[in-house]
């Protein structure tokens, strides 16, 4: 069973110089249990459409298709219904832990925050719960630390108080964006495999870059190009035989692939250029990549992708 | 509280006096006119110079700049605050008995103007754009412009002449004379000049917070709070607000000292008897011991008012407290 599927997703956000175009025609399903890694550059449109499942954009943002979570259009509810499944049945890892904890109040507090709206408990008991919460994300000395507040907490340990938060009232299904950007090697390994466990009972969507971290935790992975989705496929079938030349390009950027870099960089997500948005960056692009988009392209029940070679 | 912060800080209030001494002794010395003078023109166009030499040696107005500095400030330290020429009372108790009837004014002023700038500030920064902050915002601009003296004389026109609502100055009724004070007509007599001061006051505090959690709305932990579902009002309230108060503590801590030195267009247009009409008269007579402690005056309780943000702010920002202990 489908937990998310998201068709033909646009989002825009309205400029002085021009509309942004931060997703275009965005399909995408995630099955029950299953962990979607979405993978690109830095400001190919992973975090709003990580974003939009949630509807925490601003408001000005110009959102058309539609997000179907568990059979319900989340896009046509209203803000108040949809705030009741924000952090029950939605989590949300956000990116930047230093920022995104309030400096002020308590770790605990700011976890059993969630757990008093969604699940009516008295304050004590949420606290305890908080700290549970805290033991289950492995910080050492749980019951003195969520007494603590975030300036007091390591890197690594203000992600796990954002993994703690999201999970805060056991919500079906959780997106993490980037929750290992900024971390040391050691302390990302840890949250990686707090994640991978994570991953076990729950549905995810996985926003990063760190294409290791994808591949452990992930079940299918999604490749995303200035706003577009152009490779999308069992994980061991996209990290072993990569269809898109993008996805080729990304993996061999990896050090131990060779460290090579994709040349040129990505289109203005303003000005998008006509036929395939890659093909500048593309080594193997021919005539009819300027004159057509390409549409995505079912290779296999596992695999897709978006490709003038593959038609 | 860490005892060595709360020393620190004492020593900053200590030194931070010493130089407020200086400076106001300094101004004070340097500027034209003395009280002799002043007085001994008044009376007679054509005083001899031999008297009022006598009378600038007599109140001491002849002394070297080192000695009267050294001396002044050894009688400060030691609670001698000087003599008024123009009161012929000490300095000390008459300005305490002036401040109590700005205090009157100044704190439901103060309280008024904070409550009621950082609650629209609050509204207006979470609404931002819309119709409502924005006529907040130009109608704030407007009262912003309007000189204190102006606002006060149309106060006075429009609610003590036309509507005759409030009593046209002073402080209490010619009635007390016969039936002693009466609390209730020395707040009849306070209401205008607290409503105007609140007035003018109010428009620093709400920029400020309207900034302030325009900044705060703009963090990623609003996003957080979004994604855990709660609701918007619960965010305003535990989220933004909190965190938008922090730069109000300074805020609020200068604008007490600020208000307690006392305007003395307020008082003067109201006949209040307070720390502004004080130092309006006590600069026309050019009573410059007077005037020493009406500015030592102010000094100290704008240090105090800083002391007391300092020691608040750890209560309200655990950041700060982190900072104590290094």
């Amino acid at each position: 069973m489908d937990i998310i599927r998201i068709k033909n997703l646009n989002a825009g956000f309205p400029t002085k110089r021009g509309l942004v175009r931060a997703a275009t025609s965005v399909d995408l399903t995630i099955r029950e249990g299953e962990c979607l890694g979405l993978i690109g550059e830095s400001g190919c449109g992973k975090t709003v459409l990580g974003m939009t499942i949630m509807r925490l954009l601003q408001p000005n943002t110009i959102i058309s298709g539609e997000i179907f979570y568990k059979g319900q259009n989340l896009l046509a509810l209203k803000e108040e219904e949809m705030r009741k499944l924000r952090g029950k049945e939605l989590g949300m890892i956000l990116q930047n832990s230093t920022t995104s904890l309030n400096p002020v109040l308590s770790v605990g507090d700011q976890i059993a925050e969630g757990i008093i709206l969604h699940e009516g408990l008295r304050k004590k008991e949420a606290r305890e719960k908080a700290t549970e919460l805290l033991e289950k994300v492995q910080i050492k000395n749980a019951a003195v630390m969520s007494k603590r507040y975030p300036h007091e907490f390591s890197g690594g340990m203000r992600e796990r108080a954002m993994i703690a938060i999201a999970l805060a009232c056991s919500p079906s299904f959780v997106i993490a964006d980037e929750p290992t950007t900024g971390l040391d090697n050691r302390t990302m390994k840890g949250v990686i495999s707090l994640l991978a466990e994570v991953a076990k009972s729950k549905s995810m969507l996985f926003i990063t870059h760190d294409l290791a971290a994808a591949s452990e935790i992930c079940d299918t992975i999604a490749v995303m190009y200035a706003g577009e989705i152009v490779e999308w496929g069992d994980v061991d079938e996209v990290f072993s035989a990569p269809l898109h030349p993008y996805t080729s390009g990304l993996l061999n950027s990896l050090p131990e692939r060779g460290f090579i870099a994709i040349p040129g960089s990505s289109p203005s997500l303003i000005d998008l250029p006509g036929g395939c948005r890659f093909k500048e960056r593309c080594a193997c692009s021919e005539e009819r990549c300027a004159r057509a988009h390409p549409l995505m392209k079912e290779i296999s029940s596992s695999h897709k992708v978006r490709c003038h070679r593959y038609d | 509280m860490e005892a060595r912060y709360l020393f620190k800080r004492l020593c900053y209030c200590g030194l931070a006096f010493i130089a407020s001494i200086t400076i106001i002794f300094l101004l004070l010395h340097f500027m034209p006119g003395d009280y002799v003078t002043f007085y001994l023109l008044e009376i007679s166009r054509t005083t001899p110079v031999e008297v009022i030499e006598h009378y600038q040696h007599v109140y001491g107005l002849d002394q070297p700049f080192l000695e009267h500095y050294v001396n002044y400030v050894v009688a400060v330290i030691q609670g001698d605050w000087g003599y008024s020429f123009e009161y012929r009372v000490p300095v000390f108790p008459l300005i305490g008995q002036k401040l109590w009837w700005t205090v009157m004014i100044m704190v439901p002023s103060l309280i008024l103007s904070t409550i009621i700038g950082a609650v629209a500030g609050a509204w207006s920064g979470w609404k931002r754009g819309t119709k409502g902050d924005m006529a907040l915002l130009s109608s704030m601009l407007f009262f912003r412009a309007i000189p204190s003296y102006w606002l006060a004389i149309m106060g006075l026109l429009v609610f003590s002449c036309l509507l005759g609502w409030f009593p046209l100055g002073g402080y209490m009724s010619i009635n007390a004379l016969f039936s002693g004070y009466d609390i209730f007509d020395i707040i009849h007599h306070a209401a205008l000049p607290i409503l105007t001061t609140t007035l003018l006051s109010l428009t620093g505090t709400y920029y400020l917070m309207r900034n302030s959690m325009l900044m705060t709305l703009g963090e990623d932990y609003i996003t957080t709070a979004r994604a855990k579902g709660l609701k918007e009002s619960v965010i305003l309230r535990k989220h933004a607000a909190r965190n938008a108060l922090l730069p109000m503590v300074t805020m609020i801590a200068m604008q007490c000292a600020h208000l307690m030195a006392g305007s003395i267009f307020i008082e003067t247009i109201f006949s209040w008897p307070g720390m502004g009409m004080l130092t309006f008269n006590a600069l026309n007579m050019r009573d410059v011991p007077l005037l020493q402690g009406i500015f030592l005056m102010g000094a100290l309780i704008l240090i105090a008012a800083n002391f007391a943000a300092d020691m608040v702010y750890p209560l309200l920002d655990p950041r700060v407290e982190e900072s104590m202990h290094e």
